[in-house]
C-alpha cells in the first residue's frame, strides 16, 4: 500500500514539475533519496511482474536469476503471509506459488487470492514437490491455473508461464 | 451381592429347608399323638384294673357278709332258743361292717338282734305296715336287699333281708343294716389325686359321689346336665352292667373344658345291681408323658437345628462358591478386556507408525526433491546461457554445489537413523575432553553463530572428567543440538552448555531461549519418523531427523536424554555420558 501511495505521490509532482529530480522529490516527500529512485525504477519497469512464492532460499534464488534472464521483474515471498502483502504492494502479473510454504500454505494463499475480487485475475502456478494427483486435482478446483511438478524441466515452466500470461493479454 | 438368579436359588432352598423342618415337627406331633393315645389306653387299662379290682373287692366283701348269715338262716335244726341271738352276735363280730343284725320272727315281731341297744325289741312289722320287703322274702325264699334308706337314727342305709327257713317251713327272716357312711369309711381313701370314684346303681342314680354336691337320689348324669358330652352313653352302659372304658368331654359356654376318661366296672350283690366308676382327666395322661413329649421336642429341636446349621453351611459354601466362580469370570473377562485393550493399542500404534512411515516418506521425497530442483533449475540455465555473466554464473554453480552437501547430508542422516532403527550404529568409543568437542562443534558451527549473532556461553569445570565416548558421534550431537538451538532462537539470543559430575556419570546440557515448543511437541520430538511440523522445520531447514539421531546415538551408548522446553522461553537438553 506505502508503495503504492509513493507512487501516486511521485507521480503527481513529476506532473506538476515536469524537470524535477529524484533528489527534489526525495526532499518534498522527506524520504530516502533511494527509496525515490527504486520507487521510479520500477514505476518505469514495464516488464512483466513474476512473484516467486518458496521457502528454500536456493531454489528461490536460482528461480529468479533464470527469470529475469528471461527479462521478467521477480518480486520474492517465503511464506504465505508474506505471499498475500507481496501481491498487494507488487501486483504482479504471475504467481508461482509452492505448495509446502510456513504460516499459510500454498493451498489457502490461493483460496484467498481467488476470492478476492481484486487479485483473482492474476494467474497462479502452483509449483510443488509433491507429484500427488489429489494435490493437482485440489490445486486447480481452488483455482490454480497451472501446475508444476518439482524438480521442473526450466522450458516446460518458462513455457507454461508464457502461456498463463498470454491468456491474460488476451 | 447376590444376582436374581441366586436369590431365586436361595428361595428355593429356604422353601425345602422349611419342608424339612414342618415335616420333622410334623412326624413330632405324631408320634406324640400315638404316644398319647397308647398311655391313654394303657392308662385306661390300668384304670379299668383298678376299678374291676375295688369293685370286686367291695362285690367279695358285701356277698360274704350276706353269706354268712345265710348260713345261719339254713340251719336245719330249726330257730335256737335264744331266737339265734348268740349266731347274730358271732356273725356281727366277725362280719365288722354290719351297722346291727336282727331276727324277725314269723308273726313279723323283731325277736332278737345285735348289738342289743340298737335292735327295737318287740317291733312288729304288721302293725307298723313295714312288711312288704318281709312279705317278699317269705314269699320268694330269697335275700333281698334295699335301696339306701333313712335310718330311725336318721342316716342311711341298706336293708338286707335274708329268710329263714326250717326245712320248707318258713321260720322268719333276719335283717341286716349296713350304713352307707360304714361302706364309704371303709372304701374311700382322701388322696391327692385329680381322679375320682362314683357309683351308681342299675337306674343311673347317685350312691356315692366323691365331688360334688347332690340330692339322694339324683340321676348321675343330671350333676352335669348338658354340659357332658358323652356321658349318657358311658352310664347307659352302666346301667346294663358292663364293664368297660369311656370318655366325655366336660362343656363350658359351649367350648370343651376337660375330657375325662371312665373306667366302670358292676358290682352284683343279690338284686342290688351297682355300677363302680373311677374317673379322670385326660390332662393326668399328658402329665404322664410330659417328659415323653419334653424328650421328642428336644429331639426335634436338635434336629431342626442341625438342618439349620447344615443348610446355612450349604448356604455359604455354594455361596462362595458361585462368588469365586464370579471372580474368576470377571478375572478372565478383565484379562480378557485388557488383552483386547492392549491389542487395539497395538494396532493404533502399528496404524500410527505406518502413518508415520508414509509421511517419513512423503517428507523425505520432498526433501531429496527440494535441492535436486534448485541444481536442476541452476545447471539447466548455466547450460543454455552460455554468455551470462562471472558473478551469475559462480552464484549459479554455489546453489548447485550448496545442494549438492545438503542433499548428501540428508543421505548420511537417513542412513543414521536406519543404523540406529536396526541397531547397527558403530561406536569407536575412546576417552575425550568434553570442552575440546564442544569447541570443535562450535567451530564446524561458527557460519550459523555468527550470522544470528548468537552468544554462546560455556560453563565446563576445569576438573571435570573425560567421558568415554564415539568422538565423531559426540561431535554429531552437539552439532545437531547448538545448530537446532541457533536455528529456533532469534538474532542475538543465549546459547548456554554446561557439563557437570553426577556419580559415574557427565550430565550435559544444551540450553536456548529460543522460541521453546509446546508440551505436545515436547513429547513427540524423539520421535523416529516424527517432525513437529513439516512447514515450521522447513522454515529453519533440516531434515527433521537431528533429534532422532542424537537420541540414537546418545542411548546406542547406554546414556539417556531428555528434553524440556516452554513456549517462547526456550528448550534445554539435558544427556548423560559414561564417565571414563
Amino acid at each position: 500500500m506505502q508503495a503504492e501511495n509513493i507512487g501516486g505521490k511521485i507521480l503527481s509532482l513529476m506532473e506538476e514539475n515536469p524537470g524535477i529530480t529524484a533528489k527534489e522529490i526525495a526532499d518534498k516527500l522527506s524520504m530516502p533519496v533511494n527509496k525515490v529512485e527504486n520507487a521510479l525504477e520500477s514505476m518505469s519497469d514495464t516488464r512483466q511482474k513474476v512473484l516467486i512464492v518458496d521457502d528454500e532460499m536456493d531454489a528461490l534464488l536460482s528461480l529468479k536469476v533464470v527469470l529475469e534472464a528471461e527479462g521478467y521483474n521477480v518480486a520474492e515471498a517465503k511464506d504465505g503471509h508474506e505471499a498475500i502483502d507481496k501481491v498487494h504492494s507488487e501486483k504482479p502479473d504471475v504467481i508461482l506459488l509452492d505448495l509446502m510454504i510456513p504460516g499459510i500454505d500454498g493451498f489457502e494463499v490461493c483460496n484467498q487470492l481467488k476470492s478476492d475480487d481484486m487479485y483473482r485475475h492474476i494467474p497462479i502456478i502452483m509449483l510443488t514437490a509433491r507429484g500427488e494427483i489429489d494435490d493437482k486435482v485440489e490445486g486447480i478446483e481452488l483455482g490454480a491455473d497451472d501446475y508444476v511438478t518439482k524438480p521442473f524441466n526450466l522450458k516446460e515452466l518458462k513455457a507454461r508461464v508464457k502461456m498463463v500470461l498470454r491468456r491474460q493479454d488476451i | 451381592m447376590w444376582n436374581r438368579k441366586s436369590k431365586w436359588n436361595l428361595i428355593i432352598f429356604a422353601v425345602v429347608v422349611l419342608l424339612l423342618i414342618s415335616s420333622i415337627f410334623f412326624l413330632w406331633m405324631r408320634t406324640n399323638i400315638e404316644v398319647r393315645s397308647v398311655v391313654e389306653e394303657q392308662y385306661q387299662n390300668q384304670q379299668l384294673l383298678l376299678t374291676r379290682h375295688v369293685a370286686g373287692g367291695i362285690q367279695q366283701t358285701l356277698n360274704e357278709r350276706v353269706s354268712l348269715l345265710e348260713v345261719i338262716a339254713k340251719k336245719d335244726s330249726g330257730v335256737p332258743d335264744d331266737n339265734f341271738e348268740s349266731d347274730l352276735k358271732s356273725v356281727y363280730e366277725i362280719a365288722r361292717l354290719f351297722y346291727v343284725v336282727e331276727y324277725v320272727a314269723e308273726n313279723g315281731t323283731i325277736v332278737s338282734g345285735y348289738p342289743e341297744e340298737s335292735v327295737p325289741l318287740g317291733f312288729n312289722l304288721y302293725e307298723n305296715d313295714q312288711s312288704r320287703a318281709f312279705e317278699y322274702v317269705k314269699t320268694n325264699n330269697e335275700v333281698y336287699i334295699t335301696d339306701p334308706l333313712k335310718l330311725m337314727e336318721g342316716n342311711y342305709g341298706a336293708f338286707i333281708w335274708i329268710p329263714v327257713y326250717e326245712g320248707d317251713e318258713f321260720r322268719g327272716a333276719f335283717i341286716a343294716i349296713i350304713k352307707e357312711s360304714d361302706l364309704k369309711d371303709r372304701y374311700v381313701v382322701e388322696s391327692n389325686s385329680s381322679s375320682y370314684a362314683y357309683l351308681i346303681d342299675d337306674r343311673g342314680r347317685i350312691l356315692y359321689e366323691g365331688d360334688h354336691n347332690y340330692k339322694r337320689g339324683a340321676l348321675y348324669v343330671d350333676i352335669f346336665g348338658s354340659n357332658a358330652s358323652g356321658l349318657q352313653e358311658i352310664v347307659a352302659d352302666q346301667v346294663n352292667g358292663s364293664e368297660g372304658n369311656g370318655k366325655y368331654l366336660l362343656l363350658e359356654n359351649g367350648t370343651i373344658y376337660e375330657e375325662r376318661l371312665v373306667s366302670y366296672s358292676p358290682i352284683e350283690w343279690y338284686n342290688q345291681k351297682w355300677s363302680l366308676a373311677l374317673t379322670s382327666p385326660s390332662s393326668e395322661v399328658d402329665r404322664l408323658i410330659v417328659s415323653v413329649y419334653l424328650k421328642l421336642f428336644i429331639v426335634a429341636m436338635v434336629s431342626v437345628l442341625f438342618i439349620i446349621f447344615v443348610s446355612s453351611f450349604l448356604v455359604i459354601i455354594l455361596y462362595n462358591w458361585s462368588k469365586s466362580l464370579e471372580k474368576e469370570v470377571g478375572e478372565k473377562t478383565q484379562e480378557l478386556k485388557e488383552s483386547n485393550e492392549s491389542l487395539r493399542a497395538a494396532n493404533k500404534k502399528l496404524k500410527e507408525l505406518d502413518r508415520l512411515k508414509t509421511e517419513f516418506l512423503s517428507i523425505v521425497s520432498h526433501e531429496l526433491k527440494t535441492p535436486l530442483t534448485a541444481m536442476r533449475t541452476s545447471s539447466e540455465f548455466l547450460r543454455e546461457s552460455d554468455e551470462c555473466s562471472i558473478p551469475v554464473r559462480r552464484q549459479m554453480l554455489d546453489i548447485i554445489i550448496r545442494n549438492i552437501d545438503r542433499q548428501s547430508r540428508m543421505v548420511d542422516d537417513l542412513l543414521d537413523i536406519s543404523r540406529i532403527e536396526s541397531n547397527r550404529m558403530k561406536f569407536h568409543k575412546e576417552s575425550l575432553d568434553i570442552e575440546e568437542t564442544v569447541n570443535t562443534s562450535l567451530e564446524m558451527l561458527s557460519a550459523v553463530i555468527k550470522e544470528k549473532s548468537m552468544n554462546i556461553l560455556v560453563e565446563i569445570p576445569d576438573d571435570l572428567p573425560q567421558v568415554y565416548t564415539d568422538r565423531d558421534k559426540l561431535v554429531q550431537v552437539f552439532v545437531n543440538l547448538l545448530n537446532n538451538a541457533a536455528k529456533f532462537s532469534k538474532k542475538n539470543g543465549n546459547i548456554r552448555i554446561t557439563a557437570q559430575d553426577d556419580s559415574d556419570l557427565v550430565r550435559i546440557s544444551v540450553s536456548d531461549d529460543g522460541i521453546g515448543m509446546s508440551p505436545e511437541e515436547l513429547e513427540k520430538i524423539f520421535d523416529k519418523f516424527y517432525q513437529i511440523d513439516s512447514t515450521s522445520t522447513r522454515k529453519v531447514g533440516g531434515s527433521g531427523l537431528g533429534l532422532s539421531i542424537v537420541k540414537g546415538i546418545i542411548e546406542g551408548q547406554g546414556g539417556s536424554i531428555v528434553a524440556t522446553s516452554e513456549q517462547g522461553k526456550g528448550s534445554t537438553f539435558i544427556f548423560t555420558l559414561t564417565k571414563a
